[in-house]
C-alpha cells in the first residue's frame, strides 16, 4: 500500500500536475497501535510505512539497500556493520537526524519493557543477536553482532519490525511512555479517530532517496506530492466498491470476484499487482494418512497448479512451486522446477501407497482478499479426480491459526506474509515438530540448509544453497504445497511505471493485489495520483 | 391490595392531607418497583458474566497468537499468554476479572491497550444515537399505522398496511442498507455513501450521515411495530366496553384514541422496549454496511481478534443497558395503563 502511495505521488511530479489533494484508501481493520514494531498487524504496517524509515530497505527484487543510510559496510569478519548516515534527513519535528538518533533508536529497541516485535531475533539466542551500537561520529554509526548473520540487514527491514523505523526522541513522553511517531518519511502523523480513520499529512521538508528519481521498492524515489493520506476503516467489501465508485475512496483493495466488472468499468481502473506473499497448503505429515510420502505426492501431483491459481485469482495469478519468490535475485531456473500435473501418476502413487479412500480435510478460511478458501475448492476438486477423499471445513481465522499452531488438522490452506529473504521463509517452516507443531518440514538436512543460509553472506553461496533446498522441497517430502502469487499489471494512460509490491502485509499476502484507482469520467485526472512502483 | 386502598383513599378523601400520603405511598411502592427489579436484573448480568466468559473461552483461537503473527515462536506466545493472565485456570481469571468490574475497572484491549469501559461507553453512544432516534420514528410511524390498520380490518387498507409491514419486516437489514446506499448515496448522490461525522462534532453533517442508517433501522422495526399494534388494538376493539362507548353514541375517533389506544398500546409499548434494547445491545450489521464505529462493529472485530476483555465488557454493558431499558419501560407502562401500578 504504502509503495503505491508514494509512487503514485511521484507521478504527479512528474507528469507535472501540480494540484495536490488528500488521498483516501480504505482499510478492513483499524490499527492496532501507532507504536512501529511494538503492536502491529498489516494494516498497522501499512501506514507506519508512510512515516517512519529505517536505516535500510528492500528494493522491488527483494535486496537490501541504503535508505536512512547513504551507504553501509560489513567487515570481513561479518561482526560489525558500519552505517554512514545521510546528512539530509530531517524528522517531522524538523530536527535532524544523527547517529545519537540511530543509538537512542537502537538502545529502545532492544529494551524488554519497549516490547518491540522482533527483539528476539536481535537479541541473544537470535539470528542477529546486537552486542552494540554506537556513534562513531554524527553521521555514522557501527553495529556489532555477536555472530555473522547474513539477514541482519534484511530483518531490519522487515515491516513486522516496523521497518527498524528511526523515531525522534520527542516520540515518547516525559514519562518514557509512546505518545505519537515523529519520524523521517514523506507523511507526518496527524489525526486518528478510532474505528473511523486515520489522518496523515505531507512532510513538506521529506528528502527523497535519489535513486536517480525512479521508484524502486522501500528505498526507491519517493516524494509526497498529495496533501494528505487517510486511512478509512471500512471493512465490508460491498461499501469499499460503492465508496469506489462513489469517489469517496481513492483507491481500495477489493476481491477476485469484482475484478471482471471492474475491468468493464468506465469510472474505475483496475489495477493488478504481485507481492510477494503466498497462500500454502500445509500439509500435517504425522497424520495417519499424510504422514505417507506417497499420498503427499499424489496430492501434489494431482493439482494442476497454474489452473487452479488462475482460478482462485480470476485469472490474475501466476503459480510458482517454489518458496522464493519470483521477484527475489535468488529466484533461478531450478526454482521453477516442481512435481508434474499427472493425474494418472497421481493415482499410481495412491494404489501403490495402498490409500483406501481415507477422508481428508482442508480447512481454510473466507477472510476476503485471500484466497484461502478458492484455492481448497479449486484443490478439492482436483485432488478428487485422482481419487483422494477430500472435504473442506471452513473456520474462522482465529481458530484456523490455532489448528496450524497445535498441529491438529490435515491440510491447512493459508495465506503467509512475504518474507523476501528466502531463509526467512524456509524457517517459517522447518524446524523441529516436537518443538513446535506448527512447523512442516522437521527433516535434518532441511533443517542444516536453513542454518546455512542464515549464516552464509555470499549471494553465489546462498543461491547454491537455496537451489538445494528447492530440490529436496520439490520432491514433495516438505509437508507444503505453495502457491506462488500470480502478476497481472494493469495500466492506466496516466499511471506509468510497472506494478510491483516488494513488501506486502500480511492479510495481502493473496493471490495477487488488486487496487481500484478511481477515477470519474470526464472528471479531472488530476484526481489519479497514483503510481505503483 | 394496599395500593387498591390508597386508589380509593384518594378518590374519597379530599384533604391535601390525604393527598400527600397518597402521593408518599405511591413513591413508595415506586422505589420497591424499581429495587425489586435492579435486584432482579442481578442474576441475570451474574449469569451473562459467567456465560460469555467461559463460552468465549472455549472457542477455539490464542489471543496471544494472533497478536505475535506467524512468526511467533511457541515460547514468545506462552510469554504473552503470561502478561496477558491467560495463563491461568479459568475461574482465577474469572474473579480476577470480576473483581476489576465491580471496582469499575472493564480491563484493557489485548487488541490495542485501551481501556475498555471508555472504549465500550464511546462506541455505544455511537450506536444509541442511531438507535434510539430510528426506533423513535419507528414507533412514530407503526403505531398509528398499526390502529389504523386494526380499525380498518379487512378493509384495502388494512391489507396494505400488513402487507407492507410485512414485506418490511422480511427484509435482511444488510441488503436494505445496501440498497439504500446504492440508491441515495451513488445514483442520487443526495447522501453520504461511507463515513461518520458526530453530531456532536458537526449537526448537519451528522444529521446526513445518520440517515441511511437509521431509515434502514426505521424501514425494518416498523414492520414489527405495525403489525404488533394491529393485534393488541384488534383484540381491544373486540371487548364489551368499546361497544359501549360506540353505543354511547361517541364518534369513532374518541372511541379510537380515548378508549381503544390506551389500552391497547400497552403491548406495542413493551415490544418498543424489548426492539430498544436488543438494538442498543448492537446493529453490527447496519455499523459495518454503513462504517459506523458503533459498539456492535465493535464486538464482531473483538470477537475475531480473540479480544476477550473487549468482548466481556462489551457483552456486560449491552446486558446491563437491555435491564435498563426495560426497566425503564415498565415504569413509563403505567401512563398507558395505571391497572400496573394498582397490581
Amino acid at each position: 500500500m504504502k509503495t503505491l502511495l508514494l509512487a503514485g505521488t511521484a507521478l504527479l511530479a512528474m507528469t507535472g500536475i501540480a494540484t495536490a489533494r488528500d488521498i483516501t484508501v480504505a482499510q478492513s481493520s483499524d490499527l492496532r497501535s501507532n507504536n512501529p514494531g511494538v503492536n502491529r498487524d498489516g494494516n498497522t504496517d501499512s501506514v507506519i510505512l508512510h512515516i517512519v524509515e529505517g536505516l535500510v530497505g528492500y528494493n522491488n527484487v527483494g535486496e537490501v539497500k541504503p535508505l536512512l543510510a547513504e551507504s553501509f559496510e560489513m567487515s570481513a569478519d561479518g561482526l560489525t556493520y558500519t552505517f554512514k548516515l545521510r546528512s539530509d534527513v530531517k524528522f517531522h519535528n524538523g530536527k535532524a537526524m544523527t547517529a545519537d538518533d540511530v543509538v537512542w533508536n537502537w538502545t529502545r529497541y532492544l529494551k524488554p519493557e519497549t516490547k518491540w516485535t522482533c527483539l528476539k531475533d536481535f537479541v541473544e539466542g537470535g539470528a542477529a543477536p546486537v552486542t552494540g551500537v554506537k556513534a562513531i561520529d554524527a553521521s555514522t554509526v557501527e553495529i556489532t553482532l555477536a555472530k555473522p548473520s547474513a539477514v541482519f540487514l534484511g530483518m531490519m527491514s522487515r515491516p513486522e519490525c516496523g521497518f527498524t523505523g528511526i523515531i525522534s526522541s520527542e516520540s515518547l513522553g516525559a514519562d518514557g511512555s509512546f505518545v505519537q511517531p515523529i519520524g523521517t518519511g514523506p507523511f507526518m502523523w496527524d489525526e486518528w479517530k478510532k474505528g473511523e480513520y486515520v489522518h496523515l499529512k505531507k512532510f513538506a521538508d521529506y528528502v527523497s532517496p535519489e535513486n536517480e528519481g525512479k521508484p524502486d521498492g522501500m528505498v526507491g524515489s519517493k516524494r509526497p506530492l498529495a496533501d494528505g493520506v487517510k486511512f478509512m476503516v471500512i471493512p465490508d467489501a460491498s461499501t469499499v466498491k460503492a465508496g469506489l465508485e462513489s469517489g469517496v475512496l481513492d483507491t481500495a483493495e477489493i476481491s477476485p470476484d469484482l475484478i471482471p466488472e471492474f475491468q468493464a468499468s468506465e469510472t474505475m481502473q483496475l489495477i493488478v499487482a504481485r507481492n510477494n506473499g503466498k497462500n500454502l497448503f500445509y500439509i500435517q505429515t504425522r497424520d495417519k494418512v499424510l504422514s505417507n510420502p506417497g499420498v503427499r505426492r499424489a496430492m501434489a501431483m494431482a493439482l494442476d497448479l497454474d489452473e487452479l491459481v488462475a482460478a482462485a485469482s480470476n485469472g490474475t495469478g501466476e503459480a510458482n512451486g517454489s518458496m522464493v519468490s519470483q521477484d527475489s535475485v535468488f529466484f533461478s531456473d531450478t526454482q521453477k522446477k516442481r512435481l508434474p500435473y499427472d493425474v494418472e501418476a497421481a493415482k499410481k502413487e495412491l494404489a501403490d501407497a495402498g490409500y483406501n479412500g481415507e477422508p481428508i480435510s482442508i480447512i481454510a478460511n473466507k477472510r476476503g482478499n485471500v484466497p484461502s478458501f478458492p484455492a481448497a475448492v479449486m484443490a478439492q476438486a482436483m485432488m478428487q479426480q485422482a481419487g483422494l477423499n477430500v472435504q473442506i471445513e471452513v473456520l474462522d481465522y482465529a481458530t484456523q491459526v490455532d489448528r496450524r499452531r497445535s498441529g491438529n488438522y490435515q491440510v491447512i490452506s493459508q495465506s503467509v506474509a512475504p518474507r523476501l529473504d528466502p531463509a526467512l521463509m524456509y524457517s517459517f517452516y522447518v524446524g523441529d515438530k516436537d518443538k513446535n507443531a506448527s512447523l512442516m518440514w522437521d527433516d535434518p538436512k532441511a533443517i542444516e540448509l536453513m542454518n546455512a543460509a542464515y549464516a552464509e553472506a555470499d549471494q553465489a553461496r546462498r543461491q547454491k544453497i537455496f537451489d538445494e533446498f528447492h530440490g529436496a522441497h520439490a520432491e514433495g517430502n516438505a509437508g507444503d504445497i505453495p502457491l506462488r502469487h500470480g502478476r497481472c499489471l494493469g495500466r492506466d494512460q496516466e499511471i506509468e511505471g510497472p506494478a510491483r509490491l516488494a513488501v506486502e502485509r500480511p492479510p495481502l499476502g493473496s493471490v495477487s493485489r488488486r487496487l481500484i484507482h478511481h477515477s470519474r469520467a470526464g472528471g479531472d485526472p488530476r484526481r489519479r495520483p497514483f503510481h505503483h512502483s | 391490595m394496599r395500593a387498591n386502598l390508597h386508589s380509593l383513599i384518594v378518590w374519597t378523601n379530599e384533604t391535601g392531607e390525604a393527598n400527600l400520603q397518597s402521593a408518599l405511598n405511591r413513591g413508595e411502592a415506586m422505589l420497591r418497583f424499581i429495587l425489586s427489579r435492579l435486584a432482579m436484573a442481578i442474576p441475570t448480568v451474574v449469569l451473562v458474566s459467567v456465560t460469555v466468559f467461559a463460552l468465549i473461552r472455549f472457542i477455539p483461537g490464542d489471543p496471544a497468537a494472533l497478536m505475535l503473527g506467524d512468526m511467533a515462536q511457541p515460547d514468545q506466545i506462552a510469554a504473552m499468554r503470561v502478561e496477558l493472565g491467560l495463563d491461568r485456570s479459568m475461574p482465577q481469571q474469572f474473579l480476577i476479572w470480576a473483581g476489576d468490574v465491580l471496582r469499575g475497572d472493564f480491563g484493557r484491549s489485548i487488541v490495542n491497550d485501551e481501556a475498555v469501559l471508555p472504549l465500550v461507553v464511546s462506541r455505544f453512544l455511537v450506536s444509541a444515537e442511531i438507535v434510539v432516534v430510528a426506533v423513535l420514528l419507528a414507533s412514530l410511524i407503526a403505531v398509528p399505522a398499526g390502529v389504523i390498520a386494526a380499525w380498518r380490518q379487512n378493509s384495502l387498507t388494512d391489507l396494505a398496511l400488513v402487507g407492507t409491514a410485512t414485506v418490511l419486516l422480511s427484509i435482511p437489514t444488510f441488503w436494505l442498507g445496501l440498497l439504500l446506499l446504492l440508491l441515495f448515496g451513488l445514483k442520487l448522490g443526495w447522501l453520504p455513501v461511507l463515513g461518520y461525522v458526530s453530531i456532536s462534532d458537526n449537526l448537519v453533517d451528522g444529521l446526513l450521515y445518520l440517515v441511511l442508517p437509521v431509515v434502514t433501522l426505521v424501514i425494518h422495526e416498523a414492520g414489527v411495530l405495525i403489525r404488533m399494534a394491529r393485534a393488541s388494538t384488534l383484540e381491544v376493539l373486540r371487548l364489551d366496553y368499546i361497544t359501549h362507548a360506540r353505543a354511547k353514541g361517541l364518534s369513532e375517533g374518541a372511541v379510537l384514541w380515548r378508549h381503544a389506544f390506551k389500552n391497547a398500546f400497552g403491548p406495542t409499548w413493551t415490544m418498543i422496549g424489548l426492539i430498544l434494547g436488543n438494538l442498543l445491545g448492537g446493529i453490527a450489521v447496519i455499523e459495518t454496511v454503513f462504517t459506523i464505529p458503533g459498539l456492535g462493529r465493535l464486538m464482531v472485530d473483538s470477537i475475531f481478534a480473540r479480544d476477550y476483555p473487549v468482548i466481556q465488557g462489551c457483552l456486560l454493558f449491552v446486558a446491563l443497558s437491555y435491564v435498563l431499558v426495560n426497566l425503564v419501560i415498565d415504569l413509563l407502562y403505567p401512563l398507558f395503563d395505571p391497572r400496573v401500578v394498582a397490581e
